[in-house]
């Protein structure tokens, strides 16, 4: 007996929202009955986080995607097209499948040594780019680029990765046979995990960087665990100051924190 | 499966009781402040109260069998005894656990059907959550199979649908 012909709308639509993004997609194939509950604004509201509307009134996207939108076709929108927050410093976006938040740290919220020497780093504009300036580096010695991010505005109980998005311009060097250091850690409690990227290996070594399919490559950095968004804020460090080697020609998008994937 | 103690407290012995029939034409007595938390039972005693006797009071529940009530009332005897005591949320949560573990697929539905007539709301939620755990991460054929339901989709419009998002079809759990 198909018991949800019986069984209130409401009904379906809450046991749909006691699932994940991802199975109320699937969900939505069952039946017509099923199609209905699993697209409706009930589901997808539950599924948004808790604090959307604040977080999309202080971004410089328009505010009327609250209202403009069904809470599926919003939770989609901000899954495929991040949001620019915090006075241009970050990018706020949705993880498709568990709908958990993701940040980039874009050049104006990076504090980056030398940063503000036109002859060490200079700031561009690429289309690629979600954020109106990226740095490139024209030569440092001293290569140090940190993102700091409050746990509080992460997802709780979510094991984030952080990434370093960025690519090569023509002219690179110093990137290609010594490695940098990352360190993933909270502010004032460092746990001295550290990992060396080699972020332009040559083409007989092991890549660990990944393409977007945006323009852009990414490496991963480290993970950090949010219980419950009281550990303060997070560092997310990338370094290299040992070898007094000139380094030239990487463009930084940003430091991306999202969830493991899996 | 529902051995429950039904004879376990003596002070509910003496309430009133109550008469309840089911689809089946089944008779069960059960106290009072049980057939209280059912909503057409309530209905029919607010309707009924110039009876004088309520032992003499029959309320008929065409949409539930003897089967379903007869794990229903002492679920919602023993929730009601729980609530009265200022117990914690976990001792509730691990007694509602108890009861639906060990639920098979075809009565978690007929229950949720029952609480939904019934009014039941605490165990709908309750049931509804355990329907959401039974399909999350499944298949589409297993989830129509779990709840009885017929495709209504043609191959076309399955097709159209299943296009929009095939990342949520990819790596459900084997049927």
């Amino acid at each position: 007996m198909d018991i949800t012909i019986a069984l209130p709308a409401e009904c379906i639509s809450n046991i749909i929202s006691l699932t994940t993004p991802r199975d109320a997609c699937r969900l939505s194939v069952v039946s017509p009955v099923f199609k209905s509950a699993a697209d409706s604004d009930s589901v997808w509201e539950n599924f948004l986080p808790s604090d959307y509307k604040q977080i999309i009134s202080n971004s410089v996207s328009d505010s009327s995607l609250i209202t403009s939108l069904s809470k599926k076709d919003l939770y989609f929108h901000l899954c495929r097209n991040p949001i620019i927050i915090n006075n241009g410093t970050m990018s706020f976006a949705l993880e498709p499948e568990s709908g958990k938040k993701c940040y980039m740290v874009g050049t104006k919220g990076l504090s980056i040594a030398w940063g503000d020497e036109p002859n060490h780093w200079i700031l561009t504009s690429l289309p690629e780019s979600r954020f109106p300036e990226v740095a490139e580096l024209k030569y440092v010695w001293w290569f140090d680029v940190k993102a700091m991010i409050e746990t509080r505005i992460l997802s709780l109980r979510t094991n984030y990765t952080a990434y370093l998005v960025f690519k090569f311009v023509e002219s690179k060097y110093g990137f290609a046979r010594r490695p940098v250091d990352s360190g993933v850690y909270i502010e004032g409690s460092d746990n001295g995990v550290r990992r060396r990227l080699l972020l332009d290996p040559s083409r007989n070594m092991a890549r660990l960087s990944q393409d977007r399919r945006d323009g852009w490559i990414e490496i991963e950095m480290g993970e950090f665990f949010n219980e419950n968004g009281d550990d303060g804020k997070l560092v997310c460090s990338l370094f290299e100051f040992d070898s007094f080697i000139t380094k030239r020609g990487l463009i930084i998008q940003g430091i991306e924190v999202r969830p493991k994937s899996g | 499966m529902a051995s429950s103690s039904s004879s376990s407290s003596c002070s509910s012995s003496s309430e009133k009781k109550i008469t309840l029939k089911s689809s089946d034409g089944e008779a069960l007595n059960v106290e009072k402040n049980v057939a209280l938390e059912f909503e057409p039972a309530k209905g029919f005693l607010e309707d009924n109260s110039e009876e004088a006797d309520d032992e003499a009071i029959v309320v008929p529940l065409p949409n539930v069998s003897a089967a379903v009530l007869s794990e229903l009332i002492p679920y919602v005897k023993q929730r009601l005894e729980l609530s009265a005591k200022p117990v914690q949320k976990k001792l509730i949560k691990a007694f509602d656990d108890q009861f639906t573990r060990h639920l098979s697929d075809d009565k978690l539905g007929e229950l949720m059907l029952a609480a939904n007539y019934l009014g039941v709301n605490y165990l709908l939620d309750v049931l509804c959550d355990v329907t959401a755990d039974r399909i999350k991460n499944k298949s589409v054929e297993y989830v129509r199979e779990f709840l009885g339901i017929q495709n209504d989709f043609t191959p076309e419009e399955e097709a159209e649908l299943r296009a929009q998002c095939p990342w949520a079809f990819e790596g459900v759990d084997q049927d």
